[in-house]
């Protein structure tokens, strides 16, 4: 009988650890079916020469050499400091200035949600409309008076059209699109923020800007590096709204040409290797800034007595 | 003296507000003009959404002249950006009348209230002014019916969706429970795991997908793109899950768990409950991120492709006329909106909820 039940509670010791693997194998499977398995299958084939199946540097070599890699290299590299740094700045002056209570705060937090409701496609809609030479942007100047009768302003440019000009409006319309996301997830940090801390900078004689910079600022730091390294992650994979305002191969961005080699040029005998090749670059950025991101926000630290 | 200063105080104060609210003003225009705009054009007529300038506003009626044409009858209409009647037909055909109406102008009218117009004309001699309301989701209706495959692409991200739901909270919702209930061996690791695939670009996992889903059937299915969106998806329900789990106080497990429950009912009937909130949330951010994505439905479909696949093609081709763009838009844009505004809440828990 005694026996009986010490093994009984034993086996529910037992049982009792293996749980959480228990719970968390579906997982890890799931992972290894439809994240590893492609994940390896993307490396391995980027260097896989397509006819003799063996190892070769030679699809990077093509993709190093394509007239339009390091234009999206670069073209990517200017989206991603340019609007990541105007996007942060813009979002953090509209989060502290509305962090207060104010007259229509909840209705003002509802509008500013509906930017980031959209869907991507939908947003580029809205853009792409507005943006043409007879689109809504340039009738509105029009009826306003800014525009002269019979004047068209060419957002998007003619053929000779210089790159800056076209990464600008990207920038500017990036940043119609997600400054209100950066914006709520400061202001939530804002508002986790100990008060009295606040105050006490202001007791001692702080003026705004000093307490801004000497307390706020660092007590949001955590806050701010999750908006950040999440827009730069976002930022390094823009490429709908250029090819939706601009076309293919106008402005080239990274993933751009991932979608360029795999759907508009899929017969190709490099497409195969040029947009493996891509993705594997894409991927390498994108898992540095997420991987900066886990180390900073401390997810390698051993964590104690959270569960 | 004293009361000076409390003017200047109060002025300056007044000053500030003013200042605040102007700027919030500003905010405001910026964010809904576009919206206003697309809407706009989502209702105007074929004819107006090709004029320059675009009229501001849609029209809810159109008034229109009958008189002698050369052919027929000459038909004319009001234009809201000249301010005067164009022509816009001249012929005796009924048939061609109301198809035009239909399409380019949003009108809907039999040729027996057409008939009824010209017989007044013939009776008067002198032409005829008439007004006629518009349908203003004509747009919307001929998006769904011109567009190939807006309909049956529309039914496929609401089933990629719901698959993409049930995979990501049965698998997520698992693992959600495991890390805010145990303490275990590599559950940093774990966790780092779940993080970075969650931050993994979507694309890189569809290129290689290709080939595996095909090989397995369900490239170019619904199936095969909700198995891909859930990789992210489960990410996302075991980071929200797991904070909800912790938030219901494992006393109240444990108070069942006395009363002779066993874990499976204690689970059933007290966690499950309280975490309810928490679970839909979770569903609708799935439902979002499977609904709003783009890249990898447009390399894993070919003949079957999403909602979101339609609406960027109508976009990328020239064919697509932009009334029509606009209203696909916006019918893709609804349920996000909606859902988003469910989510207001949890949208802090999205990224906030680090300490799991």
């Amino acid at each position: 009988m005694t026996t009986a039940m010490r093994t009984k509670k034993r086996s529910k010791h037992w049982a009792e650890k293996a749980a959480p693997y228990l719970l968390i194998l579906p997982v890890v499977i799931y992972y290894a079916f439809f994240w590893l398995r492609p994940v390896v299958a993307v490396i391995i084939g980027s260097f896989t020469d397509p006819l003799t199946h063996s190892f070769t540097l030679n699809n990077f070599n093509m993709v190093f050499h394509e007239a339009d890699f390091w234009p999206a290299l670069s073209n990517t590299t200017i989206i991603v400091v340019i609007s990541v740094t105007l996007e942060f700045f813009a979002a953090l002056a509209l989060a502290l200035l509305i962090n207060r209570k104010f007259w229509g705060s909840s209705y003002f937090l509802f509008l500013v949600i509906i930017p980031m409701a959209l869907p991507p496609v939908a947003a580029a809609a809205m853009w792409q409309t507005g943006l043409t030479p007879h689109g809504w942007l340039n009738s509105l100047l029009l009826h306003l008076g800014i525009l002269a009768e019979g004047h068209k302003i060419y957002w998007l440019g003619t053929y000779d059209v210089s790159k800056w000009q076209l990464l600008f409006v990207i920038i500017l319309v990036d940043a119609w699109t997600t400054i209100p996301s950066v914006m709520i997830i400061l202001l939530a940090g804002l508002q986790n923020l100990p008060k009295e801390a606040i105050e006490a900078g202001y007791v001692f004689g702080g003026d705004k800007l000093t307490v801004l910079r000497k307390i706020t600022i660092p007590m949001l730091s955590s806050t701010i590096q999750t908006a950040v390294i999440l827009r730069l992650i976002a930022a390094i994979q823009i490429w709908l709204i250029v090819v939706l305002l601009l076309g293919f191969g106008r402005l080239p961005v990274l993933v751009e040409r991932i979608v360029y080699y795999h759907e508009e040029v899929p017969n190709l005998n490099i497409s195969y290797q040029m947009a493996t090749g891509y993705t594997v670059i894409v991927s390498l950025l994108v898992s540095i800034a997420a991987f900066f991101y886990l180390y900073v926000s401390g997810a390698f630290k051993k964590q104690e007595g959270s569960a | 003296m004293k009361m000076d200063r409390r003017t200047q105080r109060t002025l300056k104060k007044t000053a500030k507000q003013t200042v605040f609210y102007i700027l919030l003003t500003g905010l405001v225009v910026g964010i809904l003009t576009p919206v206003y705009f697309i809407i706009t054009l989502s209702f105007l007529s074929t004819r107006e959404a090709y004029k320059y300038p675009l009229p501001m506003t849609p029209a809810a009626s159109m008034k229109f002249e009958l008189k002698d044409g050369k052919r027929g009858y000459l038909y004319s209409v009001w234009d809201r950006v000249d301010k005067k009647y164009q022509s816009v037909l001249d012929t005796k055909d009924l048939e061609k009348v109301r198809v035009y109406f239909d399409a380019q102008l949003g009108v809907e009218i039999t040729k027996k209230e057409l008939q009824a117009q010209i017989d007044k004309f013939k009776n008067t001699g002198q032409p005829v002014y008439f007004t006629e309301r518009r349908n203003l989701i004509s747009n919307y209706q001929t998006f769904f019916s011109v567009t190939r495959d807006a309909v049956p692409a529309l039914f496929r991200s609401l089933e990629i969706a719901l698959i993409t739901i049930v995979i990501s909270l049965i698998i997520g919702g698992m693992a959600g429970y495991a890390f805010a209930r145990y303490l275990f061996k590599g559950r940093d690791a774990l966790k780092f795991s779940v993080l970075f695939v969650r931050m993994f670009p979507g694309v890189a996992i569809a290129i290689p997908m290709v080939i595996i889903l095909a090989n397995i059937g369900l490239y170019d299915q619904p199936l095969g793109l909700a198995l891909i969106y859930s990789v992210g998806a489960i990410g996302l329900t075991v980071w929200i899950t797991a904070s909800i789990f912790l938030s219901i106080p494992i006393s109240l497990e444990e108070a069942a768990l006395v009363f002779g429950a066993t874990k499976l009912q204690t689970f059933i009937r007290i966690t499950l409950p309280l975490a309810f909130p928490g679970l839909a949330a979770a569903s609708m951010y799935t439902f979002l991120g499977a609904w709003n994505e783009t890249v990898a439905a447009i390399i894993l479909t070919q003949f079957h492709p999403t909602f979101s696949v339609v609406v960027y093609q109508t976009l990328l081709g020239a064919t697509g006329q932009v009334n029509l763009a606009a209203a696909g838009g916006i019918a893709m844009a609804i349920p996000a909106v909606f859902f988003t505004f469910f989510l207001r809440k949890y949208i802090n828990q999205m990224w906030g909820g680090m300490s799991v």
